[in-house]
């Protein structure tokens, strides 16, 4: 990594023919994983990564370099480069003074290629054992070690460290012609102590179950009526159909439905949404965030009123804001945008049984295969991938082939029970390009009404 | 410069001990990009990056161990011979994992000149042209119509990438490949009513894009959807834009890979030979397409690339095959190991993937339906469709046609059916085929799909 020394020199050169603010991003990264499909470990691979990332701004312009290399005439090359673009008033450097540190303390080692593949044989063997219909199973166990300065010319100096674990079990079920598939994963911002706290083999018998589950599954029904969405992943639906939309760069570029609605009533009064990047151990988690300010909770609405955006310094200072903490970015080679972090509904009052109890006739939705949404709209459509009927508030049985398919400021408006049970499942969220670790979260929550896309009538 | 990653490939190789591999692969990628992204008549951001790495596969007693390094330092490149090595230790060995040889090949010569992937014009322009033409794409899109309020990305993309494969069975080749993406997302409004369009072109150098056709594009489809409104369920014919086949070709690809067929996670299993579409259309991986963006003279593992029918007359002829895979099943390899980076080992993927056209005009097409639906674009379709299954469960918007003209637009619309089913339905294709930049080089033309259900409200 490199010292104040250097990094003054470089951001020195950087900002040497004006530019309102430069930064340089340094991160060194070193992952290893291991995958298991058809009985095998496959694959065991490793990486290292080590370079730096340099952005100059200019009027409204960014200005953007990065080199696989730390060596300082290198940089020094690429910051002329990133300048020569620039010509305007110098602004007087701050020079960074001692960094201010955040060390993860992490209670285990990263684990050998071995060691994972014992993991891995034990997951494999908990998803066959479950059930005799169960034909493939494939699981990947990856670990990642970072180290990560960041400093810019108003004087920010940031360092840490992290650490990431993440299992995934992807199960596949067959009876006669029927496929069905079950996946699930196990992820945090932590080291390999995870495991210490939970059996891999149950994170095994997750994806079993909801394989083995569907097989029965009869086609969806098609139409609107009221939709359940079971807690943990089913906050992917708020992230991808509202979430998007309150990161403040959508805003500035006017391509969200909820510009100009801070301080208004967006939603039905049982809605409260966060986002927290400083929960210790979450999965989109961080120490700092990656322009080197700390992560922060944010309340985005409050009992159904919108009260804020998610922001970097850019956006922060278009809108004329106070940033959030919410710049992240997948490796030096990107440049930083605001994103979610730990994004979910926080908890309402009602029993989850009693919610379920409500439906006469409505759709239970507990998995999604992931889903899509147009940030300037707000439509979405989300694939259920483990789902139930509710017949006269019981839960009935599996549907296939549904899609939820709306619009992420409607269904605000249409949440009419939100539930006691609040719980978090990771995952991965792609924007412009860069894939970034997410955690998505809420309790039980009711739709009043939603369209289901099934294959009956 | 192609020359020196050659050099720095045959230094690393020099280095391995024939202690810690029976059998190695070098696989070493350097490239500069540009990315520059207009908005609101400035440039957001103009990224340049300068970056190069490798990856070593070794084969040890029948076992793979994989590593990489950004960092081509010797003690790093040391580290990484030594870390796939040990990775070596830890993967299942098999009789199979060998490096591919010349009776593996199904193409037994290099298709593609020197040349033939990258033109010398690429360097003719400035970061000025390139500038220029993401800011004046913003503005003539805006330009094409009054209803278009902006863009919510005008953008251009370029890469300069040098690959190079060695290994230990005799392998040793380089090329050279010039790329140039520009692509805008144009945002339409009428009253209350927001709705996008996006559209793109490519070629081996900036003179080879249109952008009057990109705006004219992207314009005509951001505005065709403004003002549309839900339906009721309905069983109708529907008409595909050749950017939605494109899309729906994209999911049954990787189910036509060995890799999937053989984990028991393909819908095609054991269909070989059997007419899968009603009517005679072909299916073609062609790697070696001069216009191709997923073109290539060798693999991911440094097997020559040919141009293979998957379908031929609507008949399932062969699956895609890397070495691997052809071993398992007695065949030899189509060359199509895939690999995006020295990230991971290559996997087994589609190239230049494209459905052959027929002899109607989309005017023909579209005047023979009596009522239809015009699908313009879908959302949801990797959440939504399970090429395991075959299921999908699209949300679809587009435009409503009532003897042969278009009606009005609709919108929250879902397509749900099966992927065998919907191959059986298609009853005519257009003669104009459109390809799309994804995993791989996706082609289609328009698609007439006959009797599917369209779930509205």
């Amino acid at each position: 990594m490199l010292d104040k020394k250097n990094i003054n020199k470089i951001i020195a050169v950087l900002m040497g023919s004006g530019g309102s603010f430069g930064e340089i991003y340094i991160q060194k990264n070193s992952s290893n994983s291991a995958r298991l499909e058809d009985g095998k470990v496959e694959n065991a691979t490793s990486g290292y990564d080590f370079g730096c990332g340099l952005r100059l701004w200019h009027g409204q312009s960014t200005f953007y370099a990065h080199i696989d290399s730390v060596d300082q005439q290198e940089l020094i090359h690429a910051a002329k480069i990133l300048r020569a673009a620039v010509n305007g008033d110098k602004k007087k450097v701050i020079e960074v003074q001692a960094c201010q540190k955040k060390a993860a303390r992490f209670s285990a080692e990263p684990i050998g290629a071995e060691k994972k593949k014992e993991l891995l044989v034990v997951v494999d063997k908990a998803c066959r054992d479950y059930h005799p219909h169960i034909v493939q199973v494939s699981a990947t166990l990856s670990d990642q070690q970072q180290d990560i300065q960041i400093a810019n010319s108003e004087g920010v100096f940031s360092c840490f460290n992290t650490q990431k674990v993440i299992l995934a079990v992807h199960a596949i079920a067959k009876k006669a012609a029927e496929i069905r598939t079950g996946y699930q994963s196990y992820a945090k911002t932590a080291g390999y102590e995870i495991f210490d706290q939970k059996d891999p083999a149950s994170i095994a018998l997750s994806a079993a179950r909801t394989a083995v589950n569907m097989l029965d599954a009869r086609g969806a029904p098609t139409g609107q009526m009221p939709v359940v969405i079971a807690p943990a992943f089913g906050g992917v639906i708020f992230h991808e159909a509202c979430g998007h939309g309150l990161e403040a760069d959508a805003v500035t570029k006017d391509a969200s439905v909820f510009k100009g609605k801070v301080g208004k009533k967006i939603g039905s009064d049982l809605v409260t949404v966060l986002d927290d990047g400083s929960m210790p151990g979450h999965w989109g988690s961080y120490g700092f965030d990656d322009e080197g300010f700390p992560p922060s909770k944010t309340m985005l609405i409050d009992k159904g009123y919108l009260c804020g955006y998610l922001s970097d310094l850019k956006s922060a200072r278009q809108l004329n804001i106070k940033q959030s903490g919410n710049a992240r970015r997948q490796s030096y080679r990107f440049i930083p945008y605001p994103r979610m972090s730990n994004t979910y509904i926080a908890n309402g009052a009602q029993d989850p049984k009693d919610i379920i109890g409500s439906v006469d006739r409505g759709i239970y939705a507990k998995e999604f295969a992931g889903g899509a949404v147009d940030p300037a709209t707000g439509d979405f459509v989300f694939g259920i991938s483990e789902g139930y009927m509710i017949e006269n508030g019981c839960m009935g049985p599996p549907i296939k082939g549904a899609s939820l398919i709306g619009n992420g400021p409607d269904i605000l408006q249409k949440i009419e029970a939100v539930g006691n049970d609040l719980d978090f499942a990771p995952g991965f969220c792609g924007k412009n390009g860069q894939s970034l670790a997410n955690e998505v979260g809420q309790p039980t929550v009711k739709v009043s009404k939603m369209t289901i896309g099934g294959t009956e009538v | 410069m192609a020359e020196k990653l050659m050099q720095i490939l045959k230094k690393t190789a020099s280095k391995i001990s024939a202690d810690q591999a029976d059998a190695y692969e070098i696989f070493g990628l350097s490239s500069t990009e540009t990315d520059i992204e207009a908005y609101d008549a400035h440039i957001e951001s103009l990224s340049f990056s300068d970056s190069s790495g490798m990856g070593i596969r070794i084969i040890k007693n029948g076992a793979v161990g994989y590593a990489f390094t950004s960092f081509l330092g010797e003690e790093k490149i040391m580290e990484c011979i030594q870390k796939a090595a040990v990775n070596a230790r830890a993967t299942t060995g098999e009789d199979l994992n060998l490096l591919p040889g010349q009776k593996d090949y199904l193409y037994k010569h290099r298709a593609l000149g020197p040349h033939a992937l990258y033109d010398e014009k690429f360097h003719h322009y400035s970061t000025e042209h390139k500038t220029d033409a993401a800011k004046k794409l913003e503005e003539i899109t805006i330009k094409k119509d009054k209803r278009i309020t902006g863009v919510s990305s005008a953008s251009y993309h370029d890469s300069d990438v040098k690959a190079a494969i060695i290994n230990s069975a005799g392998f040793s080749d380089h090329y050279r490949k010039s790329a140039c993406y520009m692509v805008v997302n144009a945002i339409a409004k009428q009253k209350e009513d927001t709705s996008t369009g996006y559209y793109f072109g490519f070629g081996k150098h900036m003179g080879q894009i249109c952008l009057e056709d990109i705006a004219a594009h992207a314009a005509k489809r951001s505005v065709a959807l403004l003002g549309a409104q839900k339906i009721q369920s309905k069983k109708v014919d529907i008409l595909l834009d050749p950017l939605v086949g494109s899309q729906f070709l994209g999911v049954i690809a990787d189910a036509l890979t060995a890799d999937s067929v053989q984990k028991g996670k393909s819908l095609f299993a054991d269909r070989v030979g059997e007419k899968l579409f009603s009517i005679d259309l072909d299916i073609y991986d062609d790697g070696t397409m001069a216009q191709g963006l997923a073109s290539a003279p060798f693999d991911g593992e440094g097997v020559y690339k040919g141009k293979t029918a998957v379908f031929a007359k609507g008949i399932l002829k062969t699956y895609l095959y890397n070495a691997y895979t052809a071993r398992k099943d007695g065949t030899q390899s189509t060359g199509n190991a895939s690999r995006f980076s020295y990230r991971s080992v290559p996997s087994v993927g589609v190239s230049n993937f494209y459905m052959s056209g027929g002899k109607d005009s989309f005017k023909t097409l579209l005047s023979g339906m009596h009522e239809g639906f015009y699908v313009m674009d879908i959302i949801g379709l990797h959440s939504g469709a399970n090429a395991v299954t075959g299921d999908i469960s699209v949300g679809a918007k587009g435009l409503w046609v009532k003897n042969g003209d278009f009606t009005h637009a609709v919108k929250e619309v879902t397509i749900a059916t099966n992927f065998l089913d919907f191959m059986k339905s298609i009853s005519k294709t257009g003669d104009t085929l459109t390809f799309i930049p994804s995993q791989g080089f996706i082609g289609s033309p328009a698609l007439l799909v006959k009797d599917m259900m369209v779930s509205g409200t």
